[in-house]
């Protein structure tokens, strides 16, 4: 809920806020002014990211034009709604700077041509949401608001980005443009079923379709102006604007004609029930904006030039009515204190000029005669005989527009006529100027086009353009004249009516529904939400378990296993190398290396496991010395000589700590569990060393040094010239790593030393 | 004739990973040299065996002829000595681990884990 603690502004000459109007009025003014002299489309472009083919492509046309006048011209009324609602309030400026960034992000999602630039700026808008939603923070449940729409509409955007790169593997082109021109080359491809179902997750969760609809109700813990620009108007029509703009596309897929007027029409069935079930005027609108949204995706989907015509005039009707109804909330927050609907009566009284702004807004919501809803129902009407629906979806369709009509006649009569028998604190006061002007010219807009529909007829005729190419602008008429359209109206009107007369009755008879609601998504939802950190904690008990033996295990058999599944993967020929006979000193030398290691399983007692590692060390330089190489032997011995020594030294300091704290159980003299993984990881290794060596040998660098280390560096030890000459560098690195470990080893000696004293 | 030594590294490497697991920290040392000196091995052996004569240039030829890789020696030449700058460094910093500590099994060493019989972290608040 937010809270006008702020009231009305002290009467001090012109206050700074109406600065805020100045980017919005200049924007829907160009906007207005090339949309006269420029036909459009309007293109041109920014390169971004070449090497991905990723450019910053402006691309407007009909639709997008739409959208633009949309944003610009009611931003501009929000933000002067705005001004008045938050007067006083001490962090409005933050309030405006964010919805000023919100309505570039709009901006920048509506023209973008380019997908994955489209989705940034969606992105935009998600995290600006959160942040607007999440305006009041101090109050938990407005928290909890912002994070469910962050976490929806966020995860939404990414199943969206996915999907749009995707979609661009699949077309080759990131371009909205190309990618409809060159639909009919990839509209068999078996990956557009999955390219299209992230890209609809995207936009059903932006747009509050079933199952994610529900963050939109909670949404309204934002400040009203917020709830009517990001929540009613703009930003929830992003999604169906994605859909709306890949129709020419894809309108012919069987997939996505179906899945578009299934889950549009549930989505509007579902909102319109829980319409019913509301007392709190803001949530009403809200669930009756899920319901209208629903309607849009539906006729998204629905094949046809009508249809895309439909889409158009509804956008713009919806945008007309719904953001004044949502101000006129606003007010009566602002004025009576309250906004729910028990608590509401006869408000007429008080605030005549709201109460006129509600009623040309509600007439044109439930669609009378003379006004731009009536227009709207009328095309969707027409489009809907032409489209040959299924008899469940117009029943389906009849029973949202009957509930929008009872709305109406909620925010209209209900609120502001019959007597105020409520007992208040404070008499209830209209609101000022600048709170009446935005929803009394909306309603009046509505009107206007609903009396000359001839108008609003180019602008809607290039926008049903962009979504049904097939369509004449020119030939776009909106005048009506249908007479069983009409006489169909006045069905849904009386029925309307006689829901809003047994609202209460109906409301009660809901409340019985609530045990569905418990355990509907949102549930889902909150239990994914809880167990999401269960999760986390258990996994990282498992993981960090504190022992160190046990992180090495994990670690080996991971690798082991990776190592396994990449050779197995690798598609190599498997071949083994020879098994020729051996020089007896090699196999020797083998057997001693190899009996060394064998003994360190059996021995216990740590002077004879030092010996016994002892002798693969010695082991291995026998071998160095009978397989050509001196040197290697000569080294080996020495180190392991000194190792050995030393270590036996050691050994005596060592046995003194032996156990003195005996905290866990000794250790078992065999482990099977780590013999398995060693031994796996030591075959896994083998195998990997055998296939090596059976490869061909590339001799090239062999022979360099062979060839060179004489002519070039003097010396007929070749691998001294290559340590010392070749890879002088090199040995000068080894011979830094000594230095440093003794460097590293010199406090711990000295530690120990005083210690010991 | 490189697989028999490839299976020598192969138990080599089997026993380093083997004592390395072990709570006996002396026994995770042995486990790391063993693994070192595999390693070694394993370098060595890609070089091929294909020779048993040293890689030195007879007097009053100037080219190399048919012997042991040089390459591959240089290399293990150089990780020999660096292993064992690491075991010697490990060895000290095993006698001052167990030093302070008074214990040489490694499931004593846990100053920096948490213990299983901790309570859950982090603590999730219980909802109004």
């Amino acid at each position: 809920m937010d809270n006008p603690e702020q009231n009305q502004t002290s009467k001090k000459g012109p206050d700074s806020t109406l600065f805020h109007l100045a980017i919005p009025t200049l924007l829907f003014s160009c906007l207005v002014w090339w949309l006269f002299y420029q036909p459009l489309p309007w293109s041109f472009q920014i390169a971004w990211v070449p090497s991905l083919n990723i450019g910053f492509s402006v691309f407007v046309d009909g639709l997008s034009a739409q959208f633009l006048l949309m944003i610009s011209g009611i931003g501009c009324l929000v933000f002067l709604y705005g001004t008045g609602y938050l007067a006083g309030h001490k962090k409005a400026n933050h309030v405006f700077l964010l919805l000023l960034l919100f309505m570039l992000a709009m901006i920048g999602a509506v023209v973008s041509d380019n997908l994955i630039v489209l989705f940034v700026f969606w992105e935009l808008t998600s995290v600006l949401s959160f942040l607007l939603v999440g305006f009041n923070h101090e109050e938990e449940n407005n928290r909890k608001s912002a994070q469910q729409a962050m976490l929806i509409t966020g995860s939404g955007g990414l199943c969206l980005l996915l999907g749009c790169i995707l979609l661009g593997q699949i077309a080759g082109t990131y371009s909205i443009q190309l990618l409809i021109a060159r639909a009919p080359l990839f509209i068999n491809d078996p990956r557009l079923f999955w390219a299209l179902g992230f890209v609809f997750i995207g936009a059903f969760t932006k747009s509050a379709q079933f199952p994610f609809h529900f963050w939109l109700p909670n949404a309204m813990a934002a400040p009203t102006p917020v709830s009517a620009y990001l929540h009613s108007a703009t930003m929830v029509k992003l999604g169906i604007y994605l859909l709306a703009r890949l129709d020419p596309a894809f309108s012919d897929l069987f997939f996505w004609e179906v899945s578009l007027i299934t889950v549009g029409i549930f989505t509007a069935v579902i909102a319109a029930i829980q319409t019913i079930y509301e007392r709190d005027l803001k949530r009403i609108l809200a669930w009756s904006t899920i319901a209208t949204l629903g309607t849009l995706v539906m006729l998204v989907g629905m094949p046809g030039e009508g249809a895309a015509l439909a889409t158009a005039a509804l956008f713009f009707a919806h945008a007309l009515y719904k953001a004044p109804l949502f101000f006129v909330a606003g007010n009566l927050d602002h004025g009576a204190g309250t906004r729910q609907i028990d608590c509401l009566t006869g408000m007429r009284r008080y605030m005549p000029w709201t109460a006129t702004a509600a009623f040309f807004a509600a007439i044109s919501m439930a669609g009378l005669p003379l006004t731009f809803g009536f227009v709207a129902k009328d095309i969707i009407n027409l489009a809907k005989s032409q489209a040959n629906l299924l008899q469940l979806v117009s029943y389906a369709a009849f029973f949202v527009n009957v509930v929008s009509v009872a709305v109406a006649a909620i925010a209209a009569i209900h609120i502001f006529w019959g007597q105020d028998t409520i007992p208040r604190k404070a008499q209830p006061h209209e609101a000022n100027l600048r709170m009446l002007f935005p929803p009394l010219v909306l309603a009046a807009t509505g009107l206007l086009f609903g009396l000359r529909p001839a108008l609003i007829d180019p602008l809607l005729g290039l926008a049903a353009q962009s979504m049904a190419p097939g369509l004449d602008p020119n030939k776009v008429d909106l005048s009506y004249d249908a007479i069983p359209v009409i006489e169909a109206t006045f069905g849904t009107l009386a029925l309307g009516l006689f829901t809003y007369l047994r609202w209460d009755w109906l409301h009660n008879k809901f409340n019985r529904l609530q045990a569905i609601q418990k355990r509907g998504p949102e549930s889902w939802y909150n239990a994914v939400l809880e167990t999401l950190p269960l999760v986390a904690v258990r996994s990282t008990r498992v993981f960090q378990n504190g022992m160190l033996p046990r992180y090495l295990l994990t670690l080996i058999a991971t690798v082991a296993a990776l190592l396994a599944t990449l050779l197995a993967a690798s598609g190599l020929n498997w071949q083994w190398p020879e098994m020729e006979s051996l020089p007896f000193p090699v196999l020797g030398a083998s057997m001693v290396i190899a009996a060394g290691a064998l003994a360190t399983f059996r021995v216990s007692d740590h002077l004879i496991l030092l010996l016994v590692g002892g002798m693969v060390g010695y082991g291995s330089a026998l071998l160095f010395l009978f397989t050509g190489a001196p040197d290697l032997a000569l080294t080996q011995f020495v180190v392991e000589t000194i190792f050995v020594v030393v270590v036996a030294a050691v050994l005596v300091k060592l046995r003194s700590f032996r156990n003195e704290t005996a905290k866990v159980p000794p250790e078992k003299r065999f482990r099977p569990l780590h013999f398995l993984v060693a031994a796996s990881f030591g075959s896994v290794f083998v195998i990997l060393c055998l296939l090596v060596s059976a490869l061909p040998f590339d001799p090239a660098l062999t022979d360099f040094y062979g060839a060179r280390s004489l002519l070039d560096a003097n010396g007929r030890n070749v691998v001294n010239i290559i340590l010392v000459d070749f890879r002088a560098l090199d040995t000068l690195g080894e011979i830094s790593v000594l230095g440093f470990g003794l460097l590293a080893a010199y406090p711990l000696l000295k530690q120990i030393r005083e210690k010991r004293r | 004739m490189s697989w028999a030594v490839i299976l020598a590294l192969g138990t080599v490497i089997t026993a380093g990973i083997y004592l390395a697991l072990s709570r006996d920290l002396f026994r995770c040392l042995i486990g790391l040299a063993l693994l070192g000196n595999g390693i070694n091995l394993m370098l060595f052996t890609s070089g091929r065996l294909n020779s048993l004569s040293p890689p030195i240039i007879p007097a009053g030829d100037t080219v190399l002829g048919a012997t042991a890789n040089p390459l591959a020696q240089a290399l293990v030449l150089t990780a020999i000595v660096i292993s064992f700058a690491m075991l010697c460094f490990s060895l000290i910093l095993a006698i001052r681990i167990v030093q302070e500590n008074r214990s040489d099994d490694t499931i004593a060493l846990r100053e920096a884990e948490p213990h299983s019989n901790d309570p859950l972290k982090p603590i999730i608040e219980d909802e109004p």
